[in-house]
């Protein structure tokens, strides 16, 4: 233990400021993938108090999709696209692709449940969890698939601009820019339009919601379809920004991604927005300061001991046990 | 009832809590005797059902003390209250729906009962004869109730009761705690007239024949009247009156915080 | 009954041709379903009707004369296994079933239960202590972390304490895998080799080394877990669990000490799990990390789950149906034939189970058709490659009906499975006629998607079947096959 915490300060000491600033960027890159994750966690949480273990599996399998269209448009030597077309055809396709595929699973697997006992719908989770993933090793052979193969995207890793002479590249920005502009329009059809109010109405009471003349079958199934949008997103900037994805991808960024809700305060959508960026900024000084095999397990103790000592998170309110 | 100097068995003194800045019971001073039946009245959001969650440990008190025989209940967990002797039952209904009938009175006991898991993995004497008295005082329990929730529904599910009978079936797993007082919230809601009628009865017999000492949240002021020694008036967290059914329900402020100053100003 | 004095006798349950009378208990009204004489509903109720004293009896005779029937070979992977996965469900079903607590870190006290037996009976460190004493360490050692875990979850419930438990397993993972510490000059836990070469159980210097041998002792334990489980449901304690599980502040101020029987329930899923730990190590003669992964955990749940939440009979058929899919979707898997009879029987008897009669024979015998006329058409149509292709496990007709390819051929496989997961999301939405009409290609797939995907990759197949059934499970009957039905707001 003694050892460890010396190697930890030895470590930030050889890295100095731009080591301190190089690592706060990655985290805040990687945090911006987990913010579009976790807001998914925390809308489907919000509204049927529902922990959708599958949606990891949403964002691994969105990688997967950019990843195939990214295959059938030529491979990796006859990209069939420029670069900005080739993007927005991965995305599109990737976005649209989990978009389908969060509203199937809620049809299926959560749908029959809605008034079942609590613990069946989390059952229920858990089977989509291994099918999709399951699915997933059957079809890619359990083969890790690389983005990084294909070299249309050099052009991405170059740097855009430097902070004191540290560099940011193309992709970062990419990454950053995306997820804002995602949220920005999350907040917007939250907030400003018909159905974000229908949803906000569903998630505050669904019974009085539906007499109030909501369709709450709808509203749920297009949380589940936006959420998992957003997922999709994330996995094709995963996928470019990280290369390497595989199907076991999903239950770790998953867990994370919801780390990132639970420390937001669940049910909250500026939390997920805030958790996300804070425990991409602590994993990646955790990996960084105490090396790569102790980063999951300082994100994990974050969110347990959230979940011990505050398991409304951040921003999430203080609730009062009705009897 | 015989004619001694009644007891004090449940004193509160200075109770107060609030949620946020809304104070919920102000100050609150109340004693309840031993065999006595005290009503609490009030409008909806007087404090009534978190005075008897402060009792029963489910909260906390800000400050003020809670006495049961003299000794403070103030910081106890709910299940060691119910050991010492407080029993309640729910407004909303919380039965143990999915256990059958007597299974719902015999896990009420567990408070009463030692034999620990591995005497009863090795079915010792000692859980044969503590099966057998769980037993007899769920059936004794049960029985209380007349007919209603007698024979062969014993062994069904609770959730297949009627509303009247799970309302007896509350009553019946608080008695099986072997409580000194007993705490009822709202028992005739949701009754017909000859239900709510055969409540007030059996509220009467509960203490005649079971000894109970009884403290009840009542809306239906038929049946306050009928089961009444004294009556407390509760608004906004404030003893507002208390006395007999006759005195308390003639206060002005009484009527003021059911029916608002206009209504009392012309009466 | 009602010896008791003071207690009235028991009403006359009302005579059942009132049934349908307004102001007749439901309970009597139902009884009438409860009466009917089909096979199945007469083989429920034989079953209900019976006492769980002759049913576990039964379950021993049968059990016992396995072995003598068996070959060593199968006796291993279909007998003892199966009663491990029995023993692990019964003590999952303790957490889950009887407390109602979803613990995703049970599997971490069966890798506990299976590293504690490796450090004491090994060359690890040297120590040799005989069965009876590393097995109770074993299981007091996942005992103590459950106590530990139960503590710090104690304020949690539902979701939450999956997460939390769900930590637990990935923390034991990371600790016997990477972090490896080293303790007396070795790695303590073998890092992601493990600790190889366990002493096999000795139990008073007697050892237990044939499959056999094994298989009785596991036979013995697993019947007196079962029946210590049964007793400690049926008491205060078994009580407490259930009212816990229902309606837990309820339980509370009806006098029941819900944290500490939480924990409880905690500490003896984990003694059991220890336990089964310590054996598995023994029969394995080693210690690795990896067989104590989330795979390892939705078996046992799967096992729990479809035997029927609280159900201890239910872990057995779970434990059984579960294992021998497991085990016979293996790829190296000794009887081929067997696989291609249980595949294409289960089909055919749930197209069997359809009503009314006429569905069944009209799905059957299109399927057929439909599969004759595809294989005809790609024969016609294409080169020899395409339909030149073998069954995995034998059966000449089928080559001639399935449109199986040799070589590679551009993602068939993967756009045949990918064509079934659709046919079947699409089937399950459409009603009466369409979906009985959509079942004939769906059905068709399916055999493709078995001979060309499923059945090469095994392993993984079960695990998508599993998650299936999971999913099918709780959409159409989440009690499981033994449990009882559960209502929740009425």
């Amino acid at each position: 233990m003694h050892l460890l915490l010396f190697n930890i300060i030895d470590q930030i000491r050889s890295l100095g400021w731009n080591g301190a600033f190089n690592l706060l960027r990655d985290g805040v890159v990687l945090g911006s993938l987990y913010s579009l994750v976790a807001l998914g966690y925390t809308m489907v949480y919000g509204i049927l108090k529902l922990l959708n273990f599958a949606h990891g599996d949403v964002f691994m399998v969105g990688a997967f999709i950019g990843y195939g269209v990214l295959a059938q448009l030529g491979g990796p030597l006859a990209p069939a696209l420029g670069l900005a077309p080739l993007l927005l055809v991965m995305f599109a396709v990737a976005m649209l692709g989990s978009g389908v595929l969060g509203v199937v699973i809620e049809r299926f697997a959560y749908r029959p449940l809605r008034d079942a006992p609590r613990i069946a719908p989390l059952i229920s989770a858990l089977g989509v969890v291994f099918f999709l993933e399951s699915s997933v090793q059957l079809i890619t052979n359990s083969t890790h698939s690389e983005y990084s193969n294909f070299p249309v995207f050099g052009p991405l890793f170059t740097p855009m601009f430097s902070v004191a002479g540290n560099p940011v590249t193309v992709v970062q920005v990419l990454v950053v820019l995306t997820a804002i502009g995602l949220m920005v329009a999350l907040m917007f059809l939250v907030y400003r339009t018909k159905l974000g109010k229908a949803m906000r109405a569903t998630s505050f009471d669904r019974e009085a919601a539906s007499m109030m003349g909501i369709d709450t079958d709808r509203v749920i199934s297009a949380t589940f379809f936006i959420g998992s949008v957003l997922a999709g997103a994330a996995g094709v900037m995963y996928g470019l920004y990280l290369s390497d994805t595989y199907f076991f991808v999903g239950f770790l960024y998953g867990l994370k991604a919801f780390t990132a809700a639970v420390v937001g305060g669940i049910g909250s959508i500026p939390g997920a927005m805030l958790g996300g960026v804070l425990v991409g900024v602590v994993e990646s000084y955790a990996g960084g300061y105490a090396g790569g095999q102790w980063k999951d397990i300082v994100v994990f103790g974050i969110l347990i001991l959230f979940l011990l000592v505050r398991p409304t998170g951040l921003l999430g309110g203080k609730a009062i046990q009705k009897v | 009832m015989d004619e001694t100097t009644p007891e004090p068995l449940l004193e509160l003194k200075s109770l107060s809590m609030a949620f946020g800045g809304l104070k919920v019971i102000d100050n609150l001073d109340l004693v309840v005797n031993e065999r006595e039946i005290v009503s609490v009245i009030g409008p909806n959001g007087a404090g009534k059902t978190t005075l008897f969650n402060l009792i029963t440990g489910i909260y906390r008190p800000d400050d003020g003390e809670i006495l049961l025989e003299g000794k403070s209940l103030v910081g106890l967990a709910p299940h060691t209250i119910t050991q010492r002797g407080v029993a309640r039952t729910f407004q909303t209904l919380r039965l143990f729906l999915n256990m059958s009938v007597i299974d719902n009175v015999m896990a009420s006991q567990y408070g009463l009962t030692k034999v620990d898991i591995v005497r009863s993995m090795l079915r010792t004497p000692g859980w044969w004869k503590e099966e057998r008295q769980i037993r007899a005082r769920a059936e004794k329990n049960l029985s209380f109730f007349g007919q209603r929730l007698m024979g062969y529904r014993w062994s069904q599910p609770a959730y297949s009761l009627s509303y009247a009978n799970r309302r007896r079936l509350e009553i019946a797993r608080a008695m099986a705690t072997e409580p000194k007082i007993l705490l009822l919230d709202e028992p005739a809601a949701g009754m017909n007239p000859v239900e709510t009628h055969e409540i007030t009865e059996l509220i009467a017999k509960l203490r005649e024949d079971g000894g109970y000492t009884i403290l009840v949240i009542e809306h239906d002021m038929h049946v306050v009247e009928g089961i009444s020694d004294r009556v407390v008036a509760l608004d906004h967290g404030i003893k507002i009156s208390e006395g007999s059914f006759e005195r308390v329900a003639t206060d002005p402020k009484v009527v003021e915080a059911y029916l608002g100053t206009k209504a009392a100003a012309t009466k | 009954m009602s010896e008791t004095p003071g207690i009235p006798a028991p009403p006359e349950e009302p005579p059942t041709e009132q049934a349908s009378r307004i102001g007749v208990d439901s309970w009597v009204a139902e009884s009438e379903g409860r009466r009917s004489r089909t096979p199945a509903a007469l083989l429920a109720r034989g079953w209900e009707s019976s006492p769980d004293a002759l049913k576990l009896l039964a379950f021993v005779a049968i059990a016992s004369s396995v072995p003598f029937w068996m070959n060593e070979g199968d006796l291993f992977i279909f007998g003892l296994f199966t009663l491990l996965y029995a023993a692990l469900g019964l003590g999952l079903n303790v957490v889950v079933g009887f407390a109602g607590l979803l613990d995703l870190g049970y599997v971490a006290f069966y890798g506990i239960g299976a590293y504690a037996y490796a450090e004491l009976s090994s060359s690890q460190y040297g120590i040799h202590w005989p069965a009876e004493a590393t097995i109770p360490i074993a299981m007091a050692a996942a005992a103590l972390v459950g106590v530990v875990l139960g503590f710090a979850s104690r304020r949690l419930l539902g979701d939450y304490l999956a997460i939390v438990t769900l930590f637990l397993g990935q923390a034991f993972v990371f600790f016997t895998n990477v972090a490896n510490p080293t303790i007396a000059g070795k790695g303590f836990t073998g890092g992601a080799n493990g600790i190889p070469q366990l002493d096999p159980l000795t139990f008073f210097g007697y050892q237990l080394t044939s499959t056999k041998q094994l298989y009785f002792f596991l036979l013995i334990v697993v019947t007196l877990l079962a029946t210590a489980l049964y007793f400690a449901n049926q008491s205060r304690t078994g009580r407490a669990w259930r009212a816990l599980r229902e309606d837990p502040l309820a339980a509370e101020v009806m006098s029941i000490p819900v944290n500490r029987l939480k924990i409880l329930a905690f500490v003896f899923g984990a003694a059991v799990a220890g336990l089964c730990g310590a054996i598995y190590a023994a029969i394995e003669t080693a210690a690795v990390s990896t067989n104590f992964s989330v795979s390892v955990l939705i078996i046992i749940y799967a096992i729990v789950i479809l035997g029927g939440f609280g159900s201890i009979a239910g872990v057995f058929v779970g434990a059984i149906v579960i294992n021998c899919t497991f085990e016979f979707l293996e790829p190296q898997n000794d009887h081929p034939e067997v696989k291609r009879w249980l595949f294409y029987g289960t089909i055919v008897l749930l197209i069997a189970l359809m009503k009314p009669w006429l569905k069944p024979v009209l799905v059957l015998a299109g399927t057929i058709g439909f599969g004759f006329v595809v294989h005809a058409i790609v024969a016609a149509t294409t080169d020899a490659s395409w339909t030149s292709g073998v069954p995995v496990s034998g059966g000449r007709w089928i080559g001639h009906w399935a449109v199986i390819p040799t070589g590679t051929h551009a993602n068939f496989d993967n756009y045949v499975y990918i064509g079934l997961v659709v046919a079947i999301v699409c089937t399950a939405s459409l009603k009466g006629w369409w979906r009985t009409a959509a079942l004939v290609p769906t059905l068709y797939l399916t055999a493709l998607a078995w001979e060309n995907v499923l059945a090469l990759n095994g392993g993984i197949t079960a695990f998508v079947l599993f998650g299936a059934m999971l999913i099918g499970l709780m959409a159409t009957r989440p009690q499981g096959l033994l449990g009882t039905a559960r209502v929740e707001i009425v």
